[in-house]
């Protein structure tokens, strides 16, 4: 089970577009890919959810840790996610009041920062 | 009645094992993708759960997972010998204001399956057990 991660910047955003299964295994890895975004002073950022196929209460910790991070710098963190099974999550822990949810990286990256 | 026992290592990478076989039993229940997407993810809630509590106790203690399906539901339990139960009393927000990763557990292993009960085990641990009610007929 890999975790996929590629990072590219739009607009002035650092856009991490994430593949595969976010779990307790998987989550460091994307805790310390936004660990090194914020350190290198990238402070508005997007995740793109699109395909993750699975993810749960570890992976909501490391967006929840970014998502501090990021409001230290006055930054933003912005979700990119139009699945239903995903949205769920976010929905049954309260937490798409606490994340902008976009449809698209380009919506997200219009509407942020 | 079918009775599955898969014994994993405490450790981070069988949560997803768990994931594969549970999807094999499912589909094999006849069960639909919407509830065994809702049963992945409350059993790996329980598993990472037992792997963290495993990495903080500093034990290697293997967790079991063991399925049982008959005619009116599906049952998962998840014997986790390093966990204890829920503290009532535990902080909902950790300092920053936000809902701490055990209360979002929690609220996705009690809202994804028909029931779920989390009970100390006088041998040490917890045992979770999640249930899925089957559709009658």
């Amino acid at each position: 089970m890999e975790l996929g991660l590629g990072v590219r910047n739009l607009d002035g955003h650092a856009v991490v577009d994430v593949k595969g299964e976010i779990d307790v295994y998987t989550a460091p890895k994307l805790r310390e890919k936004l660990i090194e975004l914020v350190s290198e002073g990238s402070y508005n950022v997007v995740v793109n959810l699109e395909a993750v196929d699975f993810l749960d209460s570890t992976g909501l910790g490391v967006l929840v840790g970014a998502l501090k991070r990021v409001k230290a710098h006055d930054g933003t963190l912005s979700l990119v996610c139009t699945q239903d099974k995903i949205l769920k999550i976010f929905k049954i822990t309260g937490l798409t009041k606490v994340f902008p949810i976009h449809d698209s990286v380009e919506e997200a990256t219009k509407q942020s920062g | 009645m079918v009775n599955v026992e898969l014994q994993i290592p405490a450790r981070s990478p069988y949560v997803g094992v768990v994931r594969l076989a549970l999807s094999s039993l499912a589909r094999t229940a006849g069960m639909d993708e919407e509830a065994l997407d809702d049963l992945k993810i409350a059993v790996s809630e329980a598993c990472a759960n037992a792997v963290l509590a495993g990495e903080e106790a500093g034990s290697d203690e293997a967790i079991t997972v063991h399925w049982i399906e008959d005619g009116e539901r599906l049952m998962v339990d998840i014997a986790d010998p390093s966990g204890s139960p829920p503290d009532p009393d535990a902080a909902e927000l950790d300092t920053g204001g936000f809902s701490s990763r055990l209360v979002m557990s929690r609220a996705l292993l009690e809202t994804l399956v028909d029931s779920c009960e989390i009970e100390s085990v006088p041998t040490g641990g917890i045992r979770t057990r999640l249930v899925v009610n089957r559709p009658a007929g």
